[in-house]
């Protein structure tokens, strides 16, 4: 038996926060994600082969205790569903339960178990694989010049995206300075078009960012994946997603997920302290375009 | 045969808004069994590969005037669907409740019948429900199987007096919603929950798969029947651990159940029990979940009611 100290133990009371952060990244049902650990936090990296990749940031700060041990970044592969499966039986309505998560177990497993109560535990073991060799590059540079954005309140992004089911095939995102603006326009069982006029719309459109008219598309099935998932507590919290194309026309989506621990909803008083900005789950997703993109 | 009776406002309380809703989740068909003194809702009695129910009822807890008389020791079963059942008790307490305005006797009678439905030359049984208004009477038939016979009844008898074995250690759980919530969002992952009881009065429910093991563990339960205290050196142990070490000193008893009937099982919390004790029958034979029921406003057992689970184990494991 070995007795080396692990590589990771942290404590997180917001279960149903890290639920929700890791839910908006699965969009089909065997998905196998990887994990990586460092001294900021943990992040969990899923792709589509080539096409997307979504990345849910959960710094340390997120976590009541980290007690990061290792050398290097110690990487491993889980299956996304099982591992919300699981966080997902930690996670009591009504009550925030506290749960401490360890990694390696000894036979390599991500160990977790509640530590809320004495007389009642839950305990869960997951094995991990070694993660496929190095994934598909999804480093995302700026197109050069004024960066290529927008912010747009995440509910009217999602109601966008769904509406764009109708045509379906592939969306294309428009961005234009003229008269600032952004489009998505999908063509194939009939077209849709979906604009966000900035001087309209600005509690819509929040933030826009574009010198230049650039065009891109993207296939459906992959820009309804940013959104499908989307947590709710995203959209009760009134959150912007933003929007970044990068050079090639790589898509950047950005969403922000709140993992504060629950608080009833007459204990303001306290919930000032646990409602720290730093509580916030990061997730992007990178979408590369379609060959035919016109830049 | 005969068989007609007056519900109390109690009994219908008691079916329409706890046992009927609670029973409904345990199987569309069960049996109705009636003899002089109880009344029976018994699901899969006759099917060993099922959740087994039993709900018994003094007939005081439901009825008043009670006359029930057959050929067979007056003892009168029939299988009834319990949506029906439960839709024909809850229009005859709506119909009560609109028609019914001071002392008026809404009474809410329930008899056995043969009819001869309509488009038919054979007359069915019926179970009909017969509500008095002040000025009204509205009639319910809810169609029930041909009466049991006396050799079919027997084996249901049979089934019954087999299924009334208790568990040598029983260990009382408290929280159902907690461990309902537990369950329902386990069973995503996977499909065969062990269960594992010890005298020390802990209760374990793990899956595992090659993937993932995930389980509960509730400790310093109360135990009734065969105790024994734990190790104090094992008192800080892993739960997995402890409930591996405990059945190997036969401390403990362990069984593999389907999780879904396990989930299923805790559907009964909708009959509003105040706890269940859960225990594992002589040689593994079955999981057993004994639900119990306090006289409204003390802690003592209502012994008018009683309703018990019976899961059906598919290892006999460790026992």
């Amino acid at each position: 038996m070995e007795h080396e100290a692990p590589d990771l133990v942290c404590q997180l009371d917001s279960v149903q926060g890290m639920v929700d952060a890791l839910t908006a990244v699965r969009w089909k049902r065997y998905q196998d994600a990887v994990l990586e650990l460092s001294e900021h936090g943990v992040v969990l990296i899923v792709e589509e082969t080539c096409c997307l990749q979504a990345k849910v940031y959960l710094q340390r700060e997120l976590f009541i205790k980290y007690e990061y041990r290792a050398q290097g970044r110690p990487r491993f592969g889980v299956s996304l569903g099982l591992l919300v499966d699981c966080l997902n039986t930690f996670s009591v309505p009504g009550h925030s339960s506290v749960i401490e998560i360890q990694y390696p177990g000894p036979d390599m497993q991500l160990l977790l178990k509640s530590i809320d109560s004495l007389d009642a535990c839950i305990y869960a073991e997951i094995r991990t694989r070694i993660p496929d060799t190095i994934s598909w590059d999804y480093s995302f540079e700026s197109a050069g010049g004024t960066p290529l954005s927008f912010t747009v309140k995440a509910a009217a992004l999602k109601e966008a995206i769904d509406d764009l089911e109708w045509p379906g095939s592939s969306i294309q995102i428009t961005l234009q300075p003229a008269l600032p603006s952004v489009s998505f326009k999908g063509e194939g069982h009939g077209d849709l078009q979906v604009d966000f006029m900035y001087y309209a719309n600005t509690d819509l459109l929040i933030a826009f960012s574009c010198d230049r008219e650039v065009s891109y598309r993207y296939k459906y099935k992959f820009l309804r994946a940013t959104t499908s998932n989307m947590p709710s507590s995203v959209i009760r919290d009134n959150r912007g997603s933003k929007l970044t194309i990068g050079r090639g026309g790589m898509l950047k989506v950005q969403h922000l997920v709140s993992v504060a621990r629950l608080s009833a909803p007459h204990t303001h008083i306290d919930s000032a302290g646990y409602q720290h900005p730093s509580r916030i789950a990061y997730i992007e997703f990178f979408v590369k375009p379609e060959k035919d993109g016109n830049d | 045969m005969k068989f007609k009776a007056f519900l109390t406002e109690n009994g219908v309380n008691l079916l329409e808004k706890r046992f009927l809703p609670a029973l409904d989740k345990m199987g569309k068909i069960c049996h109705l069994y009636l003899t002089r003194d109880h009344t029976m809702f018994l699901h899969n009695l006759l099917n060993g590969d099922e959740v087994q129910s039993i709900a018994q009822f003094q007939k005081e807890a439901l009825f008043d005037d009670y006359r029930i008389s057959s050929q067979n020791e007056d003892r009168i079963a029939f299988t009834v669907d319990i949506s029906l059942l439960h839709r024909a008790v809850r229009s005859s307490v709506s119909i009560c409740t609109e028609f019914g305005s001071g002392h008026t006797q809404n009474r809410l009678q329930i008899k056995l019948v043969k009819k001869l439905p309509p488009n038919s030359t054979q007359p069915m049984p019926f179970l009909t429900f017969e509500t008095k208004g002040y000025k009204s009477a509205v009639i319910q038939d809810v169609p029930i199987s041909k009466p049991l016979s006396r050799s079919q009844v027997l084996e249901l008898q049979n089934a019954l007096d087999m299924a009334q074995d208790l568990p040598q250690t029983l260990v009382q759980v408290h929280d159902l919603n907690r461990l309902q919530n537990f369950v329902d969002r386990m069973k995503h992952v996977g499909d065969l929950l062990n269960v594992s009881i010890s005298k020390y009065g802990d209760l374990y429910v793990q899956i595992s798969t090659t993937l993932i093991s995930l389980g509960a563990e509730f400790r310093k339960l109360l135990v009734v029947g065969q105790q024994a205290d734990e190790p104090a050196e094992d008192r800080n142990l892993s739960a997995q651990t402890r409930s591996t070490k405990a059945i190997l000193q036969g401390n403990a008893h362990s069984v593999q159940v389907n999780v879904r009937h396990f989930a299923k099982s805790l559907q009964c919390h909708l009959a509003k029990p105040d706890c269940a004790f859960y225990g594992i029958a002589p040689q593994g034979a079955c999981l057993t979940v004994i639900f119990q029921f306090f006289i409204p406003g003390s802690r003592q057992t209502d012994k008018s009611i009683s309703l018990h689970c019976r899961l059906p184990v598919l290892d006999p494991g460790s026992s």
